[in-house]
């Protein structure tokens, strides 16, 4: 699912300028790679959750808050901005990861409810204005063209993408990620230590996110109090485009990258073709259906159906 | 066997946290200039009914076991669009299409998620986006400014009150009667309460599930209803906040989450709980984020109660 | 070598296992038998730290253990292979054969770890099983299989099975008892639990037979049949007469049931029954007794066959569509597939039958609550606790609650139930078998599964024994039928 999207939106995006009339620039690559950055982090965030079992509907409140931390603690220097930033994200992520974890309490509604307190304290903090962040030397910096493509930032996520791909990947942090999301039951008498992963990996989630919106904001040289719930709702989707379940258990961060690229493709491609702005809306609507439909039990269902009649003849196994 | 009793009504710690808030709240507001008066009660009311309206449709969403939907901002404003758009065919006929859309719109969901079980968010956030996109392109994005304003007598008040919270207090009414008096309310609660239970019983699970997502499509088309009469014109963002005002309002009168417990009498309290939280610190002069950061601690507080309520015994 | 020494255990007050004692050697594949109730899976639960025993001791090796947690039991070199998989279908065969191991490193070292899975499926003749292969593709006797591969891989001291051949196939069945024969050859003793009598005397060394808590003898294989082993599980065997049982050769068919298949569980069953009897289907885990009701019930998704009730026709696979023509099904787990718990028991009770005090799909509290009374009387439930939430009823009476919901209704014409008596204790037992032969008596066609041979032949008019999907023997009314025949029926497995 993650490389065939991912590949259909390139192939769409090399056949553009078909439909614009203007040939491919690299600055369109790196206008694409720019809307990575801005969703990359993020959707790795929501990612992560959704592939042990839960939904962290709170990040857009970190990504919220982070940004505006940035803004207000890293005018001299942006290091301490990050750091800030993401100090308040995992100490956030740690709290609701303990309360989910402990009172073994659904996710979403405890990270909506995060979701709407951090919201408004990102309101009390900036006055519900944007804030400007006047150390332009870091937003000329975080944006600079690299290779022709790239810039710090969006290197930057693509190496937290590496990151994750190899922690899950090389390590029993990964199977044990999906063990919970597939069956949480099942992991526990496993002996998987489930509190532990669920408390870590909101952690996790809170710290990315709120380094997706530092790094938002120095890029902008502003902070926005409230960005709307439009990045939690691209992340998500970057995240099932990217292979990821609700019903958990299934994803990696590679599947996640290709899901980020997919819609940040989407959307350079849409503005070079200087289609309608609703055109992206609908191609969203029309790739999630497909999914609705991919993960609908019916279709499940008559799957079993089929294996089942199959291992009904027990010489398949010798 | 467990021979501990789980009580869904009354016990001792269940009353006593909310009974201890609430003194706090009476003891806040009771010292709040203006608070006790006349007119700023009917502000509270006011501002209550179009979130409450949504939040009562959502409650028999959220109690018939389905979740929450996402693409209820979207809904109240196609519907809002379609109201102005035929205003000029009277105000009975413009309400009729707005209720019908919505109602069609979001019972096509539930069946969706009723008949084939399809996870409730992503098909929401999907409908969002469709919702969303065809809006725009048909309205082409530009507001609709009607001519006829048969809508005026809509934002009248009667009583000093506006009409709104009247049908706010109506579609309480009629969702409380439905949940708590008809079949279909009480195989919400049945489904909501334990699904795989109800299936083996031969509970038309399909059924349940779009009779409470059609109820709700014609809340949030009142809804925007209303916001359209009160703005007098609809843009593609006239729905707001209001996906997940609804939803807190909801998870505020204890209605839980994976369904099977709540009611619209206790989503309306939550509501208006919010709404006079609002207004105390409002009058106390706490800016709007702090306001919001206190709704979301008191989502919290209840999602964590409500939760803590009915797992108590089972531990 | 394992050592368990006067292991004793009570639940609230009530003696579930007192002065059990056996030895596994080395090597050795232990046998451990018992009719349900006689306190083999709570041995097992001490064996693997999910119970602490009241005393006695386990010894492994030369040191007595102390297991207090899974954990703990896994670190002292006991793996567990349970009923209920713990194996996750989003995750790889190999992945599940690594996952929990505490001797799994954090770092995976990919090579190692495929090779290493490789070679204890290739030791448990899965060859055509790859590691990297999801576990989803797998049919759920090959998921049990990479269960026990799992438990194999953990390099424990200890491997305790618990019925885990039931589910399988024949083919499946010998690839298990290869591996475990080759596992006990390296040394690592083993407890097989099963109610597969034949397949017990084929694989173990020994058996120990418990009954009534109690350990009745510790037997060479060799010295063993088994009517011998039948006899020691039974102590007297419950034994009934034709005469009692009510023949039913002379009524009208009311159900027909006809080429019922479930893949890989049910593989061909058919049935004609009658009003006004009780028809019992007598099986073990994994026979296909419960996937019958199931099925009927329209519950299994990939059901094939036809069943008519009264000449109509009932869609299978459609559970409305069954209620609507007269079927009601009760699940062997009342928890989680049957009561709505945090709700009222008059609710439970009156769950199905809305439409009797409904106008015009508005109901009538006056009518619902004369209703729910009547029900409460019938099925013997106290009316005062018509508004207490049914969870908090004891075990019978949930079970009764359960019941009553099907009763004294017009539409109803099979009840289909599936371990009727699961916890419930005997007064309780003693009512719903009153309840059920009421019903019968009312003119429906009851159909129940059980484990139980008490249950089975008091209760039962027309018994019908089923082994690994399909039917045995089918006991009629005027034929003598006792418990030793029933479990030779329900036990043999592949000889």
């Amino acid at each position: 699912m993650p490389a065939v999207s991912l590949l259909v939106v390139i192939v769409a995006f090399a056949c553009s300028p078909l439909l614009s009339g203007t040939p491919l620039q690299p600055f369109d690559v790196y206008n694409a790679l720019q809307g990575f950055a801005q969703l990359g982090l993020p959707a790795l965030a929501i990612g992560i959750t959704m592939i042990a079992g839960e939904f962290d509907l709170s990040i857009v409140g970190t990504y919220a808050l982070g940004g505006m931390l940035a803004v207000s603690t890293g005018v001299s220097s942006p290091a301490l901005g990050v750091l800030a930033a993401v100090a308040a994200g995992a100490a956030i992520g740690a709290a609701q990861g303990a309360l989910i974890a402990r009172l073994r309490i659904p996710s979403m509604p405890v990270t909506l409810a995060t979701y709407i307190a951090l919201l408004g304290l990102t309101y009390a903090i900036s006055g519900g204005l944007s804030k400007t962040y006047p150390n332009s030397d870091v937003t000329l910096w975080v944006d600079q063209t690299l290779a022709g493509i790239f810039s710090p930032r969006s290197l930057l996520t693509l190496a937290v993408f590496l990151i994750a791909a190899v922690v899950l990947g090389r390590t029993r942090l990964g199977r044990e990620l999906r063990a919970i999301g597939g069956d949480r039951r099942a992991s526990r008498v496993a002996g998987v230590g489930v509190d532990g992963l669920v408390i870590g990996l909101f952690t996790v989630s809170g710290t990315l996110a709120a380094l997706g919106g530092a790094l938002l904001s120095y890029s902008y040289a502003s902070a926005n109090p409230d960005p709307g719930l439009q990045p939690l709702i691209l992340a998500a989707v970057a995240a099932l485009l990217g292979g990821v379940s609700l019903a958990g258990g299934r994803g990696t961060p590679l599947g996640l990258l290709a899901g980020a690229l997919s819609v940040a493709l989407l959307a350079q491609i849409v503005a070079i073709t200087a289609l309608p702005d609703f055109t992206t809306q609908l191609l969203y609507a029309a790739l999630l259906a497909v999914i609705v439909a991919i993960e609908s039990p019916g279709l499940r269902a008559l799957l079993d159906r089929f294996r089942a009649s199959r291992a009904d003849r027990p010489q398949t196994l010798s | 066997m467990t021979a501990v009793p789980v009580r869904s009504g009354i016990s001792a710690v269940g009353l006593v946290v909310p009974l201890a808030g609430l003194a706090v709240l009476v003891g806040l507001a009771g010292t709040t200039h203006r608070f006790l008066s006349l007119d700023n009660a009917r502000a509270i009311l006011a501002s209550t009914a179009f979130v409450g309206i949504t939040a009562i449709g959502a409650t028999l969403v959220m109690i018939a076991g389905s979740g929450v939907s996402l693409a209820t901002s979207q809904t109240a404003t196609v519907t809002a669009m379609f109201f102005l758009s035929t205003q000029q065919y009277g105000l009975v006929t413009a309400v009729t299409v707005a209720v019908l859309t919505g109602v069609a719109l979001t019972a096509l969901q539930g069946a969706v998620i009723g008949y084939w079980h399809a996870n409730p968010i992503v098909l929401t956030i999907a409908a969002g986006f469709a919702i969303g996109g065809a809006t725009t392109w048909f309205s082409g994005g530009t507001p609709v400014n009607p001519e006829v304003r048969e809508f005026d007598v809509l934002n009248s008040t009667v009583l000093g009150l506006p009409v709104a919270v009247y049908v706010l207090l109506g579609v309480t009414v009629l969702a409380h009667l439905t949940l708590h008096r008809t079949t279909a309310g009480r195989q919400m609660y049945l489904v909501g309460s334990n699904r795989t239970a109800a299936r083996a019983a031969g509970l038309p699970v399909g059924r349940v599930t779009v009779i409470a997502w059609a109820f709700f499509g014609a809340c949030i088309a009142l809804t925007g209803v209303f916001l359209a009469s009160f703005n007098t014109s609809a843009t593609v963002t006239l729905g707001g906040t209001l996906t997940l005002d609804a939803i807190a309002a909801v998870l505020v009168g204890g209605t839980a989450i994976t369904g099977g417990r709540g009611s619209a009498l206790q989503t309306l309290g939550g509501a208006v709980l919010i709404a006079v939280i609002s207004d105390v610190l409002l009058l106390r002069g706490y800016s709007t984020g702090v306001q919001i950061l206190v709704k979301g601690i008191l989502v919290l507080a209840a999602v964590v109660a409500v939760h803590l309520r009915a797992t108590r015994g089972r531990r | 070598m394992i050592q368990i020494d006067g292991l004793t255990r009570a639940f609230h007050g009530v003696p579930a296992v007192s002065g059990v004692s056996f030895t596994v050697g080395a090597g050795e594949i232990h046998g451990l038998c018992g009719h349900n109730g006689a306190g083999k899976s709570t041995v097992v639960k001490m064996l693997t730290g999910q119970l602490t025993p009241d005393s006695g001791r386990i010894v492994i090796g030369d040191e007595p253990v102390e297991l207090r947690s899974r954990q703990a039991a896994q670190r002292a070199g006991v793996a567990l292979v349970d009923q209920e998989l713990s194996v996750v279908p989003a995750l790889t065969v190999g992945e599940n054969m690594l996952l929990g191991d505490i001797h799994a490193p954090l770092v995976n070292r990919r090579r190692a770890a495929y090779a290493h899975c490789r070679r204890v499926l290739d030791d448990m003749g899965l060859e055509g099983i790859d590691p990297d292969q999801p576990l989803s593709t797998l049919s759920i006797g090959e998921q049990q299989l990479i269960e026990i591969a799992k438990a194999l891989s953990q390099r424990a001291r200890l491997v305790i099975l618990d019925e885990p051949t039931a589910t399988l196939t024949d083919v499946e069945s010998a690839s298990v008892f290869a591996a475990i024969r080759r596992v006990a050859a390296t040394g690592c003793s083993i407890i097989f639990v099963s109610h597969r009598l034949a397949e017990v005397l084929e694989l173990c060394h020994s058996v120990t037979v418990l009954r009534d808590g109690r350990k009745i003898a510790t037997t060479p294989t060799a010295d063993l049949t088994v009517d011998a082993l039948i006899v020691q599980m039974l102590g007297e065997p419950p034994f009934r007469l034709a005469a009692a049982r009510k023949p039913d050769h002379d009524l009208a068919h009311a159900l027909r049931i006809s080429g019922l298949r479930v893949p890989g569980r049910l593989r061909d069953f058919s049935l004609t029954a009658n009003a006004g009897r009780i028809y019992a289907l007598a099986g073990q885990l994994g026979s296909g007794a419960s996937d019958v009701l199931r099925a009927v019930a329209g519950l299994h998704p990939t059901a094939i066959g036809t069943v008519e009730l009264h000449d109509r026709p009932v869609p299978v696979r459609d559970p409305v569509a069954a209620a609507r023509h007269g079927v009601a099904f009760l699940s062997n787990d009342r928890k989680s597939e049957g009561l709505f718990l945090d709700r009222s028991v008059g609710w439970n009770l009156t769950a199905t039958r809305l439409p009797f005090f409904a106008r015009a799909g508005v109901l009538q509290p006056r009518r619902e609550l004369v209703i729910a009374r009547a029900l409460a009387e019938r099925s013997g439930l106290p009316e005062h606790r018509l508004g207490d939430p049914v969870a908090a009823l004891s075990g019978g009476n949930q079970q009764k609650a359960f019941v009553g919901r099907c009763l004294g209704r017009d539409d109803v014409f099979a009840l289909l139930l599936d371990e009727p008596t699961r916890g419930v204790d005997i007064g309780g037992r003693a009512a719903i078998h009153q309840l059920l032969r009421r019903a019968a008596d009312a003119g429906l066609v009851v159909l129940f599964a059980s484990t139980e041979l008490d249950e089975l032949l008091e209760l039962g008019d027309v018994i019908v024994t089923m082994r690994d999907g399909q039917i045995v023997n089918r006991y009629d009314g005027d034929v003598d039928v006792d418990g030793v025949l029933l479990m030779r029926d329900m036990t043999r497995g592949i000889a």
